[in-house]
């Protein structure tokens, strides 16, 4: 299918009848022999590499028939046209300038292929930039532009909470504020509850996995949803004690049931419970955009906020009212989070509500990456945008006996102007075209690289479309005008008479010497700029690797576990199972520790419990503050190594039936008891029931290696033990090896246990810093790039210079100059132009380094190991730039030199 | 007898004569031009074989063909009229100026 979507998309970039003369039919030969020998090849490396060569040998075609359709051009005799119409004194004046466009668009192609040194500088320098630009936007329009999958998507916000007293967000929301904030707000249409989970349809003999929207009231109405049959699910639906009901998707509906139009009333068993279908989601409804939706069941609330506000959870999604803006919301929202504040004190003070637009809320801190590595992107294109420029003018110096010779027969200046302009807008429209290509792998590998845990929309559609195209249209139509002008008006201004008196070797204008030296300048300081980018994030990479956590990754693996419900409703049932599996995973050469938890560290997940000392009760109108909450058993410590302080871990001892025990991390210890040891004081939990804590253990970051320490206390996984957890597994070495073990072990006791996100610990901590890896290594590349091409630069201009002032050195080392003195002369005149591109480039960088805030850690804007580096690394590249010039000026000979003038 | 340069260059004269008795697709006339030591690419060969298209001495047409698993097409040629008519009067022109110039008559032109 890539061969098909790959040959169509060249196909577009040619011309018609070179398609369907040449390209369609030898591509098609192609295919043929790819497929005979495929089928003669057994082994899975023999036939990806023949894939590979096929996809080679498409793209070699394509450049193919382009050579074939610019010879046939070229071969043209520029009269031919001419010749086949009726006589040029009754030609149109439009058809005569079409024919003398297309005259100069031919005289372009043959320059191209005339200097093919120049050709494939330009057209390589150019593809990249321009590639490399697309393929970014072809990203940045997938996931930032394209609209979501649902009307008016704009307006949808997901509300979010914030304690203000930690600064932790949360996207969801407490069920006694969302019960009240859908009653009382004024900003939105309405609000709708929401929620993921897992199920599986047991109505036939294979059970199916489904992947579950749980919806409130409004739910479906916010997101504008209507059924293709029946009835969507409505308020009655989500009362308390309501008939369980469901709707199916609409890709559930046709692949398991065929689309049976009768399927409306059936009663469809899943897991344990029986629900009735009432109705049908539209084709590809979705929610988030990146989840699978199979069914759509009700969450059932109560109709009144209970007593316990935040007792439970959850995700909340709402529209806008039409003239309302993400502002409206926001004020709205939090004029009713102080409302609460005031009313419920005790659970709602510092406790407040916010909105954040659908997308932004799914593209997380992928957006600021993404924006960030497009402006970064755009710096490269400049820079080669300037080389080009240079390379133009270098050209069109050394033309400039033609150019006055043209002026001198009488061609205008405007006419110059135009062929120089053609010639440029036919380098830029081969370099596109190579670009679009360099665009294609390029956008995908960015995909491969950009994290795909989270909800990002777009990543799974990024395509070379409309927009990019026109995108990539754009781009080259700019850069001929920049590039394409600056050569063009300069030789404009050259005198013809001047010229054409000028022996060979006369020196460059001033004019032109200066558009060169100021086009270094530029490159220099946009260099330095990616260059002190990279390093700031660079640093941070650094600080980031060297943070602790608190735990050890190293040698542990993780899986998610769930149990089916309907056959472990029982504690007991769960506790046979726990402890017969866990004794054979234990078994498992290699294996040392195995422990469950309810949340992985270093996810993200910041939920949290309410602490309090009941001998210190917090005063009448105030809310206890939040800790970090985790259920977790003996083995999740001894498995993450985290270091025992004080006390005992969980053990045997904390069973249903005895009284509650807590463990606690250093952080409480020293903020809630810090004249005192914390073990054997008591924790409040619900309403009068306290617990004791038994543990204090060491401090670890939770959420993610940005995130300082925090507080955390551990309720025992051996008190309840559910049917959904995670498993932590340390081993002596590589812990994928014992993996198929582990499953195996598990799927003995429960066949139908469904073990998921199976992952090292080591995998997971670098998964959640991948967004900086991935700006780190892109931003290192464009970085590099964009010093070779400032160095590229440089060393053009400076061999150009020493090329025009070989008689002046010749002169000096006549008159007695040393080797020394001529280097050093040449390397002046870099210096200057790196010096001033230095200070240029780092006025300007530092203050854009804000934009890299999101990302950066550990390091300032302003490091001055960072800005030293980069400026002494710039110095360095471009003074070896200058270095081969200088040498080359030094070994003039004066005798030679002096006799040819 | 008139004095006039075959209608057919070598190349044209060599494909149309592959497909003079039967229909071929097009891999298998580049085949024999290639053993003929004629180097063409696949874009440069399916370009000579669309200007005789165009000149009314050959059809050509997409067929379909199943390979392993898969249909795909590949394009096929057969001879016209006046491919047929172009193809013996170069034929011809050969065999003439051969003759002519085995009995030593060229060189008295």
């Amino acid at each position: 299918m890539l061969d098909s979507r790959l040959a169509r998309a060249l196909s577009a970039l040619l011309p018609r009848r070179v398609v369907a003369d040449a390209f369609e039919p030898a591509w098609e030969d192609l295919r043929v022999a790819y497929l005979i020998r495929r089928q003669r090849t057994k082994s899975p490396l023999g036939r990806a590499a023949q894939g590979a060569s096929y996809l080679s040998f498409t793209v070699l075609l394509f450049l193919d028939c382009w050579r074939l359709a610019i010879v046939g051009w070229i071969q043209r005799e520029p009269s031919t046209p001419a010749r086949r119409i009726p006589p040029a004194i009754t030609e149109p004046k439009q058809t005569e300038r079409l024919h003398m466009f297309l005259y100069l668009v031919r005289h372009a192609f043959r320059q191209l292929v005339r200097e093919p040194a120049f050709t494939v500088a330009a057209l390589l320098t150019l593809a990249l930039g321009v590639g490399a630009n697309a393929a970014v936007f072809a990203v940045v329009d997938a996931v930032l532009l394209r609209p979501l999958p649902y009307p008016s998507a704009d307006d949808l916000v997901i509300l979010n909470h914030r304690d203000k007293q930690t600064g932790i967000t949360k996207e969801f929301i407490a069920i006694g504020d969302f019960i009240d904030l859908s009653a009382r707000q004024k900003a939105f249409e309405s609000i709708g509850a929401w929620g993921r989970g897992e199920t599986a349809f047991m109505d036939r003999d294979d059970p199916y996995r489904a992947e579950v929207l749980g919806v409130g009231a409004n739910t479906l109405d916010v997101l504008r949803a209507r059924p293709v049959l029946g009835r969507s699910i409505n308020g009655d639906d989500t009362r308390e004690n309501a008939p369980r009901v469901m709707m199916l998707g609409y890709e559930t509906w046709k692949k398991r049931y065929a689309g049976d139009p009768t399927i409306i009333g059936r009663v469809i068993r899943m897991e344990a419970t029986e629900r009735q279908v009432v109705g049908v989601a539209p084709p590809g409804f979705t929610f988030p955009p990146t989840a699978t939706t199979d069914i759509i069941i009700p969450y059932q609330f109560p109709t009144v906020a209970p007593a316990q506000r935040k007792s439970g959870w959850t995700f909340a999604v709402a529209r806008l009212r039409p003239g309302r803006t993400l502002d409206d919301g926001a004020t709205d929202l939090a004029t009713m989070s102080r409302q609460f504040e005031k009313e419920f004190p005790q659970q709602n003070l510092a406790s407040e509500y916010f909105p954040l637009g659908l997308r932004t809320a799914l593209t997380g801190n992928t957006k600021p990456a993404l924006l960030l590595l497009f402006a970064a992107v755009g710096v490269v294109l400049l820079i080669a945008c300037a080389n080009v420029a240079n390379l133009l003018l270098a050209r069109s110096l050394g033309r400039r006996r033609e150019m006055s010779v043209r002026l001198a027969l009488g061609a205008g200046g405007g006419r110059l102007v135009v062929q120089l302009l053609t010639e440029s807008l036919v380098l830029a429209l081969v370099a596109g075209t190579a670009g679009v290509l360099v665009a294609y792998w390029g956008a995908h590998a960015l995909v491969a690289l950009l994290p795909r845990s989270g909800d990002v929309p777009g990543l799974d559609d990024v395509r070379i479309n409309g927009p990019v195209m026109a995108f990539t249209l754009g781009i080259v139509v700019l850069t001929t005008l920049v590039f394409g002008l600056v050569a063009a008006l300069t030789v404009r201004s050259e005198k013809a008479v001047g010229v054409l008196n000028a022996s060979r070797g006369s020196s460059i204008g001033t004019k032109a010497r200066r558009v060169t030296s100021a086009l270094v300048v530029a490159e220099v300081a946009l260099a330095i700029m990616l260059l002190v980018g990279a390093g700031l994030i660079l640093r941070s990479f650094a600080a980031l690797l060297s943070v602790d956590p608190g735990f050890r990754t190293a040698n542990v693996m993780t899986m998610s576990l769930q149990l089916p419900t309907n056959r472990y409703r029982d504690r007991g049932a769960r506790e046979g199972f726990y402890t017969q599996a866990l004794a054979q995973i234990k078994a498992i050469p290699g294996v040392q520790e195995v422990g469950m938890a309810a949340v992985t560290p270093l996810t993200g997940n910041n939920w949290t419990s309410p602490f309090e000392r009941p001998e210190q009760p917090v005063p009448a109108g105030e809310r206890p503050p939040e800790v970090g909450w985790q259920l977790a058993s003996n083995g999740y410590f001894r498995a993450l190594q985290i270091p025992l302080v004080a006390g005992r871990l969980f053990d045997d001892r904390d069973l249903p039936a005895a009284p509650p025990v807590v463990i606690v991390s250093e952080a409480i210890q020293k903020r809630f008891f810090p004249n005192e040891s914390a073990v054997g004081k008591r924790v409040r939990l619900q309403g009068d029931q306290t617990a004791e804590i038994v543990g204090v253990v060491g401090n670890i970051r939770r959420a993610g290696l940005r995130d300082e320490p925090r507080a955390d206390m551990y309720f025992p996984f051996e008190r309840n033990k559910p049917g959904q957890t995670t498993l932590f597994v340390r081993t002596a070495s590589n812990p994928e090896r014992a993996l198929p073990a582990i499953t195996a072990a598990i799927k003995r006791f429960e066949p139908n246990a469904y073990v998921s996100e199976e992952q090292t610990l080591a995998h997971v901590a670098s998964e959640s810093e991948r967004v900086t890896r991935v700006v780190l290594w892109l931003l290192g590349v464009f970085a590099v790039t964009s010093l070779a091409l400032a160095a590229i630069g440089i060393y053009g201009v400076m061999s150009y210079a020493v090329r025009q002032r070989t008689r002046e050195i010749g002169t000096r080392i006549a008159l007695g100059a040393t080797r020394g003195n001529i280097v050093w002369l040449v390397l002046r005149q870099g210096a200057v132009i790196a010096a001033i591109g230095t200070v240029v480039g780092l006025a300007t960088g530092l203050g854009t380094t804000r934009f890299l805030a999101s990302i950066m850690y550990g390091v300032k804007g302003t490091d001055p190991l960072t800005l030293s580096a980069a400026v002494v690394l710039l110095v360095i590249t471009i003074m070896l730039a200058c270095y081969v010039p200088a040498r080359r000026a030094a070994s003039v000979d004066p005798a030679t030199t002096l006799a040819e003038q | 007898m008139p004095r006039e340069l075959p209608p057919l260059s070598h190349l044209q004269f060599l494909a149309l004569g592959v497909i003079l008795s039967s229909d071929e697709p097009g891999r298998v006339i580049r085949d024999v031009v290639a053993d003929y030591g004629v180097r063409r690419t696949g874009a440069a060969f399916y370009q000579l074989m669309a200007r005789l298209e165009r000149d009314g001495l050959i059809e050509g047409w997409y067929e379909p063909v199943i390979v392993g698993d898969q249909t795909v097409r590949e394009r096929r040629y057969r001879i016209t009229a006046a491919g047929s008519r172009a193809w013996r009067q170069t034929r011809s022109f050969y065999e003439t100026v051969a003759a002519a110039a085995a009995q030593g008559r060229l060189s008295n032109a």
